[in-house]
């Protein structure tokens, strides 16, 4: 049912980039989308290399210097569950909770969480559109009740990933193996909006895999948080999602990062909306002028306009919220 | 045999109600044992340890896979298909499709118009073009994809709103309204003008499908001219009679199959192409062959809720009288006649009363899969409409609702000709000790109350329904086999299709025979090997099935008391069954053990064979039902959460408080899914298919998505003119007022109305910016 494959079972790192690099070839971690993708026949592959079997990928270890180190093997619940992510990184273990159901978040890793492929049903359904190679996107004149406000450009995906945003507003960064070595991303950097290219969701090369996740040292006095809000209460991708950090002194924010998920083809971050709110109280009021200057750029399409007023109020609660937290 | 061991088959010392003469209908039970008791099911071991072998769990020596070859197309002809590389493939052992001379059979998804079981020409996307069998299933689908069909794509509808346009293709010769069904009443014209305030407003419910845990299909064997097939289904026999029908055999050589089976609600109260594809593919192989759709074909091809457009004007006078009704509705069964408007009217034809009434409904043709009766076919729709207008209309006169309801409470139904009365109805104490319970009064203020607190609000709802159905009806027969150590067999046709109906009956065989019901095994739902019953659907089996499995133990009680009064030189009369006995009740030392009556050793067992009896004439037996929610709802996101809910339900006698639990929690979550969460959606503006055919974008409730808190109050008045059980159905009502009660809620906490299905947040959060109360638009 699924199309013809090798399978490969990476020893090392150096073993899977090898793996991967003949043809095209897929990396097997959870397998959750992957296994799915190949079903509805989202992409073909020749090679599936599970590199589950390697140790080092295993792992949520704390840094030197304060920070954190997340093997891409780490699952979902590790991450929702590890008492110091929960303790300094809350937004990351917020987001890791929301995630897809029980069963996926025990099979799920982050690197397969970062690296999954949209869930547009026309991208996942029978429709050859621009992201596949074909010559449009469904969603422009179709049913886009899910699709993107922001960024959309020529394709309208939002991105599914729920702890993307969580991460990027702590400033961590990706550690990619490739046949040329090892490289560093910010997460901000790392998603592709498809103003650059259609048929790319990150920067990841052939032969290229994601192998941590590394987080700085928390501000001191940062506060942060995840929120999502879905059609169902479980399983379910964000209708729309807000990682909020925010760092006061003397009452007066002084460092703000709202990054957005359900928003845009990519990790959406609002820097208008953080830079308007430093130097306030982060009271009623500027949440409520944050919030609406967040969605003044937005530019829906015939069926999601409702996603206006919802991140308008979700940013808008979420500010308060954090502030009072 | 000693005391010991006569206690694992006899209730001790418990009276067994009393045997009527032969011929005579049995007194209703007074007090019963057994029935109306709380006891698991009696085939729970074998349903939860994973023994129990489901039609999807059936393997047969030399068995074949097959799948079939859709059209992916909503509208398309098929110019040619070539399966030549597909036959060619490894493993393959047949395929069929339109053009191969041994698939010409007729298929009718109602009987106005007939098709065939590969059509030329695709009305809906997912109609079948070819089938393979092959040895393994991957085998079957690799061949599949290597069939190469020439479509001839044409225009498609994919909205009913759009169908009758003149631009719109047509979908069948005689044009694309499959009916038009008027209903009136009295006078509309004057009901509003009597009436103080007349609301008129347009609903909507979205098309909903019935994705049954188990999947549709069969696995189907030749024995020379005989066909055997196990299938998931709600009833053997009506898959018997079907697959005779179009394959041209006696009912004689179809013998049907379906013991376990899981789910069904309505989606399988009739065999799919599927089946008659298995049974072709069969007897060209000589093979057995099993065919389950996967999980994507459902979606498509095996039936689904109508999407169905209301718009209904009501007129109230100040007092809370109902003085008019006026309802339209445009409903869609698919592509081919499928009743897409079936009963969508009864509500308001039947639920309150109401002098003038008048409906008119349209079922009108788009391409898109057929619609199948789902779990109380056109209710759940009426009344989201119904139930909401109530609502409104109390507002408009300042009543609460469930005064404004309780003051139009009818003991007829005014829906059918005469008037007939109901045999019983608790719809004022659904209402009234349902509210009791659930601390409306009170609810209702503090509810209101919490408006001022912050922008989450909380309110709380209700609605109540009728089922057209839920009396049961003729025809049935059971048989219960009583062994010389007292065990017995029960012998029925019907399938138990998750509701408990083997442990229903198991309890009815225990109360009259005064056998432990660990002492009852039930035969069931195989068409060569047990008797006739129509299928388990319509909220009918228990007191379809019941009355006449009442009927075969009394007769194995009558039997064995003749023997016994042979034996005893008495009159049978004066005979009574106690435990292992057969006693004198005029002198307790005339008496004789089962095992020593004559005539059950002559014959090694008794027979008792029991009919299901006519309905009382000119009388309605319909379940009643009242449930209450409690919501909060974020005015800021549009998050709608369910706090509680009660069902509080008349369905006449609890046969088992367990399994009758069972059924209301499970009728609430299907109704959340209605309210809250479940849409299929068309890509309507450009190819005409589905997209969100698969559980992750349709999206049935999950756990999360029912409240914690969720009570069931039975209104019990066992319905002693309705059947000799006195129950009446129960595993429809419980979906009927559920998501109309949501809405309610919703609107209680926001003010704004809920005037499509599901309420999310993509609704919500435009309605809540644009808010504004009913009447003030």
């Amino acid at each position: 049912m699924t199309p013809g494959f090798s399978y490969r079972r990476a020893a090392s790192i150096k073993d899977a980039v090898t793996g991967i690099s003949e043809g095209n070839g897929r990396i097997l971690a959870g397998g959750t989308d992957l296994l799915g993708c190949l079903r509805d026949s989202v992409f073909t592959t020749n090679m599936v290399v599970s590199i589950t079997g390697i140790k080092e990928l295993k792992r949520i270890d704390e840094t030197p210097g304060g920070g954190l180190s997340i093997g891409a093997l780490a699952t979902i619940t590790e991450i929702s569950e590890s008492p110091v992510i929960r303790e300094r990184y809350p937004a990351l273990a917020q987001a890791a909770a929301e995630v897809a159901s029980p069963q996926l978040r025990n099979q799920g890793t982050i690197g397969g969480n970062l690296c999954q492929k949209p869930r547009c049903w026309y991208y996942r359904g029978e429709f050859h559109c621009l992201r596949k190679g074909g010559d449009r996107c469904y969603a422009v004149a179709g049913e886009n009740h899910y699709h993107c406000i922001f960024g959309g450009n020529g394709c309208y995906i939002v991105h599914p990933s729920d702890t993307a945003p969580a991460l990027i507003v702590y400033g961590a960064e990706a550690t990619i193996a490739g046949p040329a070595g090892m490289r560093k991303v910010s997460l901000e950097n790392f998603f592709v909006p498809p103003a650059k290219e259609v048929t790319k969701e990150t920067v990841l090369e052939a032969g290229e895999i994601v192998t941590a996740i590394v987080l700085p040292p928390p501000l001191a006095g940062l506060k942060s948080s995840y929120r999502k809000i879905r059609s169902r209460q479980s399983w379910d991708f964000a209708l729309a999602g807000v990682a909020l950090a925010l760092r006061t002194s003397n009452g007066r924010v002084t460092d703000a990062r709202i990054v957005l998920s359900g928003a845009a083809p990519v990790p959406w971050r609002l820097v208008d909306a953080e830079n308007a709110l430093i130097g306030k109280v982060p009271d009623p009021d500027s949440a409520k002028y944050t919030a609406a200057l967040s969605v003044k750029d937005a530019q829906p399409l015939k069926h999601n306009a409702y996603k206006i007023p919802l991140f308008k109020g979700l940013i808008e609660e979420e500010v308060v919220n954090i502030s009072q937290a | 045999m000693n005391e010991s061991e006569r206690n694992i088959y006899y209730l001790r010392g418990i009276p067994v109600p009393e045997t009527p003469p032969p011929g005579k209908d049995p007194a209703p039970w007074k007090k019963t044992d057994i029935v109306g008791t709380s006891i698991p099911r009696v085939d729970a071991y074998e349903r939860v340890s994973g023994t129990a072998r489901y039609p999807s769990d059936i393997h047969l020596p030399r068995m074949l896979y097959a799948a079939v070859l859709r059209c992916p197309h909503p509208h398309a002809e098929v110019m040619n298909v070539d399966t030549s590389a597909a036959e060619g493939m490894p493993g393959v052992r047949a395929v069929i499709s339109g053009i191969t001379s041994d698939t010409d059979f007729a298929w009718w998804y109602s009987k106005e118009i007939k098709t065939k079981i590969f059509d030329p020409l695709c009305r809906f996307e997912g109609e079948e073009v070819a089938a393979v069998a092959a040895e393994t299933a991957y085998q079957a689908w690799d061949a599949v994809r290597a069939i190469t069909v020439e479509y001839k794509v044409l225009p498609f509808i994919a909205e009913e709103s759009k169908s009758l346009d003149s631009s719109s293709p047509l979908l069948h010769p005689n044009g694309n309204t499959a009916k038009t069904d008027k209903y009136s009443r009295g006078d509309v014209g004057a009901g509003f003008s009597e009436a103080d305030i007349v609301l008129d407003e347009t609903y909507r419910t979205e098309c909903e499908l019935h994705m049954p845990m188990e999947l549709h299909g069969c696995v189907a064997s030749w024995d020379n001219d005989r066909l055997t097939i196990w299938e998931s289904a709600q009833g053997v026999y009506s898959i018997q009679s079907r697959i005779a029908e179009i394959l041209g055999l006696p009912l004689s050589k179809v013998r049907v199959i379906g013991h376990y089976m899981g789910g069904g609600f309505g989606s399988k109260l009739q065999p799919g192409k599927y089946t008659v594809i298995a049974a072709l593919l069969a007897k060209k192989t000589g093979r057995p062959v099993r065919l389950f759709l996967t999980r994507e074909e459902t979606f498509l091809a095996v039936g689904n809720r109508p999407p169905a457009t209301m718009q209904l004007k009501a007129g109230v006078k100040k007092d809370g009288t109902l003085t008019a009704l006026e309802f339209s509705c445009i409903a869609t069964g698919g592509a081919y006649p499928a009743n897409g408007t079936g009963l969508v009217d009864w509500l308001v034809r039947d639920l309150y009363l109401c002098p003038n009434v008048k409906t008119e409904t349209k079922d009108v043709y788009i391409n898109a899969g057929p619609s199948r009766p789902f779990r109380a076919p056109g209710h759940p729709q009426a009344a989201w409409a119904l139930e909401q207008m109530m609502d409104a209309l109390a507002e408009q006169i300042g009543m609460d609702p469930i005064e404004l309801r309780l003051k139009n409470i009818p003991s007829f139904s005014q829906g059918r000709e005469g008037n007939p009365p109901y045999t019983t109805t608790g719809l004022r104490e659904c209402l009234s000790e349902g509210a009791k319970a659930f601390g409306w009064e009170q609810a209702r203020k503090y509810s209101s109350g919490s408006k001022e607190n912050g922008h989450v609000k909380r309110g709380v709802g209700v609605a109540s329904a009728l089922w057209f159905a839920g009396g049961g009806n003729p025809p049935s027969t059971a048989v219960v086999k009583l062994f010389s150590d007292g065990s017995v067999n029960l012998n029925m046709g019907a399938s138990d299709i998750g509701t408990g109906t083997k442990t229903v009956m198991t309890m009815i065989v225990s109360e009259e025979l005064g056998v432990k019901p660990e002492m009852v095994q039930i035969e069931y739902a195989d068409t060569a090997t047990t008797q006739y019953a129509t299928p388990s659907g319509g909220s009918k089996t228990v007191p379809t099935e019941g009355p006449a499995v009442r009927a075969a133990a009394l007769s194995v009680k009558q039997q064995l008391l003749s023997f016994a009064a042979a034996d005893l030189k008495t009159d049978e009369s004066s005979l009574t069954l106690r435990g292992d006995e057969v006693i004198s009740m005029k002198d307790p030392l005339v008496k004789v053990k089962i095992h020593d009556v004559t005539g059950l050793k002559k014959r090694g067992v008794i027979v008792g064979v029991g009919y299901r009896g006519p309905n009382p004439e000119r009388k309605v037996v319909n379940p009643f039902a009242a449930q209450f929610c409690e919501v909060e709802v974020n005015t800021m996101t549009g998050e709608v959460r369910i706090i509680r809910f009660l069902g509080c339900h008349d369905s006449g006698r609890v046969m088992n408080r367990l399994t009758y639990d069972n059924q209301v929690f499970g009728g609430i979550t299907m109704g959340i899914g209605l309210a809250m969460t479940e849409a299929r959606i068309l890509d309507r503006d450009q190819t005409g298919k589905m997209v969100n055919r698969n559980l992750h974008d349709y999206k049935l409730p999950t756990s999360l998505d029912v409240p914690k808190e969720m009570k069931s109050l039975p209104i019990e008045k066992p319905d002693d003119t309705a059947n000799t059980i006195g129950a009446k159905g129960l595993g429809e009502p419980v979906t009927i007022p559920t998501a109309a009660a949501v809405a309610n809620a919703v609107y209680h906490a926001v003010d704004v109305r809920m005037m499509k299905t599901p309420i999310t947040p993509l609704q919500l959060c435009q309605a809540l910016e644009k808010g504004g109360k009913e009447g003030s638009k």
